[in-house]
């Protein structure tokens, strides 16, 4: 059921790529995913049973990039206050600065509803829930905010203006005023005051990609509820929507903020233009979808063997890749973000997964694949943007543009030729 | 009573067999209900057994086709009454593991019922003819359910079977003949000596050396195929490879034992001071076995084959023990035997649940079944504590029994018993290589898709490793069967070099 190819005068010859099949569904408008009424029915799924943790995920890095800052001993760095709760969206609720996605502004209900009572289904004390993991995995944020610091230049600027002057002058001001009255830290921070600054480059990294996920959140609940409605007829739709999204917001500030009391320290202005689609959504797919790193799990890697790429950029641990068993295999540790998931399921899904593989039983690998078919999908709207921003349209008249495009997409593909990619498994409905 | 433990199986076969058709969900349960029935009453013997006597109990006597010399005799003692329980154990053990929708149940359920009488036929019967009888009948049960139910390539296993065991009847059978015969004078005249071949009532003290090596030999090779010692063995692998699990753990838990039994039985206790004659080839002998048996474990690719292996192995160390003959290691005998089976049935089973979920038995395909949501970790479990028990991890019934297998006969033959305590250690090489290659390491979700396992198929081996554990911690449970008859057994074997022999 692939979206009607667009009517365009010139033809191409068939491409003899590897992926020929899926080369000219992009070109058709079409997504990575193929497009069946059960691919889509899981992606949605999957996209809101992620928005509800990702609503925490943003509001806890911007409270750790803003608040907690350098605290030598975060304990309570997961217990996000009434204060982030309540932060409102700039992308969701009435008072947003663009008004496109309908949805509240603050804290989603079933997020609230789950701190509050978690898995065990009973109001124990916060730190009781905590202890017991009963909770948002924060963890699994902080690891994909880790590999965006670790492998940084994937383009865009903001990695070098860490490095500038200025960013250092900002930064060093907002340690003095954090440690004010604290000679011990203070005293620390003039015997290693890079020790400091490369923290504060990870904070930044923390508020880059909080204000990264601030804007998907709202996307994610959006498109769960235009499927609600009955409203996406196919997986080229759903990916169409992210586009759109992409380009509409495509300019949203990127920024590092530092509250002390009352007073803001900006460590990277607003002003310096940083913009979320090359600073923060590019890279973020980039290290999180692609690269990341060997997980510390239960597969040991062989460096010497050439088991670990050499060079950062052929890195190829991401979702895309992943095995997603939750037991802390390679790629972003998705066991913990599949647990998080697993608690905001939608009816449907839970329906569907129950009637495969075991059941409820293995309920976390089948979200698991779900999700990784739905950020193939999410991939695929990205390298759709990116098409649409650098190249042709796809019904472009040219040949010789649509050769480019093709190219493009081509060159795209190939990074999934290595055997580890799962791309050949999601185009089988029959992989969970 | 030991009669119930022929005529049940023997009715159970007739009910199974001919239950009305179109009912066949309900033929599985009545075969289980017979299956405990018989386990019970076996069970309840063992609480009637005077573990003091050394006399024959619950014997019981016919005549019945008197010209020929063969009559209904039957009794037991401390030697086969833990085998004749070990039997009716694992055929409840194979009934229940069998699966669910087999093919042609009625027929399938009736020769397991004809194999269980053959096996405790043979095991109570206290005539030399009556037991090859009974020793012959098991084969064809087992022919069909290797040919009928097996793997790939079942007709050549079934048929390799066939032949060697039929051979190790016909050589038995000569033994038998030639006892009877030149025991009673050497003349015809057996033919009208009623007695002739009860077993009570058989003389070998007038045999010269050379006819009681020669028809020892016999005999030994014989019960050799059975059990099966190298270089007798090359049935073994194939018919327990390609029979099914469930078939697998008769033919090694119980069939083998049948060898090793009737060796001690008829080898050891007929020929006594032949036997210490020839003790020290039959170490040797027994020690290679046990050797060979673990090296070719290690070499297998197939972790059915290695389980087979590791069986000829193990069924090694039986012959070391009966060979030094002392007290403690012929007690070490028996059970190794108990223990032997138990431990096979928990392997075989739990190797035939891994080939029905992931369809492979290949070590270089499966890996990480302890995966906890995909794989199948409490099977994985299993198969670590049964790879244990054979390895003779303290605490475990395999210590046991080859703690005191060890123990008895190293005074003996301390270097056959050195090699066999090397080759334990091999076994532990084997199994490591076996769970780290199936149980362990990562678990791919692009290939595992494998069924659960459902709770019904885990019992039998939940039964055998608390069977396992129990007699590992308490093994005298094990051992007070058996005590009185194998001490009593050693009173006529003289070995010229038991310099000391110790006591338990």
């Amino acid at each position: 059921m692939v979206q009607a190819p667009p009517k365009t005068e010139a033809k191409l010859p068939p491409s003899d790529h590897i992926f020929a099949d899926i080369i000219h569904r992009l070109e058709a408008g079409g997504s990575m995913l193929p497009d069946t009424p059960e691919n889509l029915m899981q992606i949605i799924g999957i996209y809101k049973a992620y928005a509800v943790p990702m609503d925490f995920y943003w509001r806890d890095l911007l409270y750790i990039a803003e608040r907690v800052f350098l605290d030598p001993l975060p304990f309570f760095k997961y217990f996000l206050p009434q204060e982030y709760l309540d932060l409102h969206n700039h992308y969701a609720g009435d008072d947003a600065d663009l008004r496109i996605w309908r949805g509240r502004a603050t804290a989603h209900p079933e997020l609230l509803e789950f701190m509050d009572k978690g898995e065990l289904k009973s109001s124990l004390p916060r730190l009781v829930h905590h202890l017991w993991h009963d909770r948002i995995n924060m963890e699994f944020a902080e690891a994909c905010m880790r590999a965006m610091l670790w492998h940084q230049g994937m383009g865009g600027k903001f990695n070098d203006y860490l490095e500038s002057e200025e960013y250092k002058a900002n930064a060093d001001r907002a340690i003095q005023a954090y440690f004010q009255g604290n000679p011990a830290m203070l005293a620390l921070y003039k015997l290693f005051p890079e020790m400091f600054l490369e923290q504060v480059r990870q904070l930044s990294y923390y508020a880059n990609l909080g204000l990264f996920w601030e804007v998907m959140a709202p996307v994610f609940f959006e498109m769960s509820d235009i499927y609600d409605e009955g409203g996406f007829k196919g997986v080229p739709d759903a990916m169409q929507f992210l586009v759109n999204g992409i380009f509409a917001i495509a300019g949203r500030p990127i920024y590092h903020h530092l509250y002390i009391g009352d007073q803001c320290y900006e460590i990277i202005p607003k002003s310096k233009g940083f913009t979320w689609l090359y600073e923060a959504a590019l890279p973020y797919v980039e290290a999180v979808f692609y690269r990341t790193a060997p997980f510390r799990g239960t597969k040991s890697y062989n460096a010497q063997a050439k088991q670990v790429p050499d060079e950062q950029k052929d890195f190829h641990y991401g979702i895309l890749y992943a095995d997603v068993f939750p037991v802390g295999t390679a790629g972003i540790p998705p066991t913990m973000l599949m647990q998080d998931m697993l608690h905001f399921l939608p009816p449907y899904l839970v329906d569907y997964y129950r009637k495969y593989c075991r059941g409820e039983d293995d309920m976390l690998i089948q979200l698991g694949i779900s999700f990784q078919r739905s950020m193939y999908n999410v991939t695929s709207a990205v390298i759709q943007a990116l098409r649409q921003a650098l190249l042709y349209p796809l019904d472009d008249p040219n040949p010789r543009h649509l050769m480019a495009n093709r190219a493009f997409f081509e060159s795209q593909l190939d990074r999934f030729k290595r055997p580890e990619a799962r791309i050949r498994e999601i185009q089988r409905q029959d992989y969970r | 009573m030991l009669s119930v433990l022929l005529l049940a199986p023997v009715i159970g076969a007739g009910i199974v067999g001919f239950w009305p058709k179109g009912k066949d969900e309900q033929v599985r349960g009545v075969a289980l209900t017979i299956a405990t029935a018989i386990f019970l009453w076996s069970i309840w013997l063992l609480t009637q057994f005077d573990i003091t006597s050394t006399k024959l109990q619950f014997s019981q006597y016919l005549p019945w086709a008197e010209p020929i010399g063969l009559s209904y005799n039957i009794g037991v003692d401390g030697l086969s009454l833990p085998l004749v329980v070990l039997n009716s154990i694992l055929t409840w053990i194979a009934i229940y593991s069998t699966k669910k929708d087999i093919a042609r149940p009625r027929f399938y359920y009736a020769l397991i019922f004809l194999v269980n009488a053959g096996v405790a036929g043979s095991f109570i019967a206290q005539n030399l003819l009556l037991f090859f009888l009974f020793y012959e009948l098991e084969l064809i049960p087992l022919y069909f359910l290797i040919a009928i139910w097996g793997g790939e390539k079942r007709a050549y296993a079934a048929m390799k079977f066939l032949l060697y065991t039929a051979l190790s009847g016909i050589l038995i059978l000569a033994g038998f003949l030639g006892i009877a015969w030149l025991g009673n004078s050497g003349t015809v005249a057996w033919l009208n000596h009623y007695s002739a071949f009860d077993y009570q009532a058989i003389m070998t003290k007038g045999l010269s050396l050379e006819e009681k090596i020669l028809l020892l030999t016999v005999l030994l090779v014989g019960f050799g195929i059975k059990i099966p010692l190298v270089p007798l063995h090359t049935w073994l692998p194939d018919a327990y490879v390609e029979a099914s699990p469930p078939i697998a753990i008769l033919l090694g838990g119980i069939l083998a034992k049948l060898g090793a039994y009737g060796l001690i039985r008829f080898g050891m206790q007929l020929f006594p001071d032949t036997w210490a004659l020839m003790a020290p080839g039959l170490a040797v002998i027994g020690a290679f076995s046990v050797v060979y048996g673990a090296l070719s474990a290690i070499a297998q690719k197939d972790i059915k084959r290695m389980v087979a292996y590791s069986s000829i192995g193990h069924m090694g160390y039986i012959l070391v023990a009966a060979a030094s003959g002392t007290p403690l290691s012929l007690l070490g005998a028996v059970a190794q035997m108990v223990s032997h089976g138990l431990i096979l049935a928990l392997l075989f089973h739990l190797v035939g649940i891994v080939e029905i979920k992931v369809g492979t038995r290949e070590l270089d395909v499966l890996n990480g079944l302890m995966n906890p949501i995909r794989g199948l970790p409490l099977t994985s479990a299993l198969l670590i504590l049964g790879g244990m028990a054979s390895a003779g991890i303290p605490g475990l019934v395999g210590f046991a029994a080859e703690f005191i297998v060890f123990q008895g006969s190293f005074s003996v033959f301390p270097i056959p018993t050195l090699l066999c305590i090397l080759a334990s250690g091999l076994t532990a090489v084997y199994f490591v290589i076996l769970l780290n290659r199936t149980c362990f390491g990562k678990l791919d979700n692009k290939l595992a898709y494998y069924p659960k396992v459902q709770w019904d198929e885990r019992i039998p081996a939940f039964v055998l490793a608390v069977i396992i554990f129990v007699l590992g911690v308490q093994p005298n449970w094990l051992l007070r069967w058996s005590d009185t008859t194998t001490t009593a057994m050693v009173a006529n074997i003289s070995l010229p070099n038991a310099k000391q022999i110790a006591t338990k």
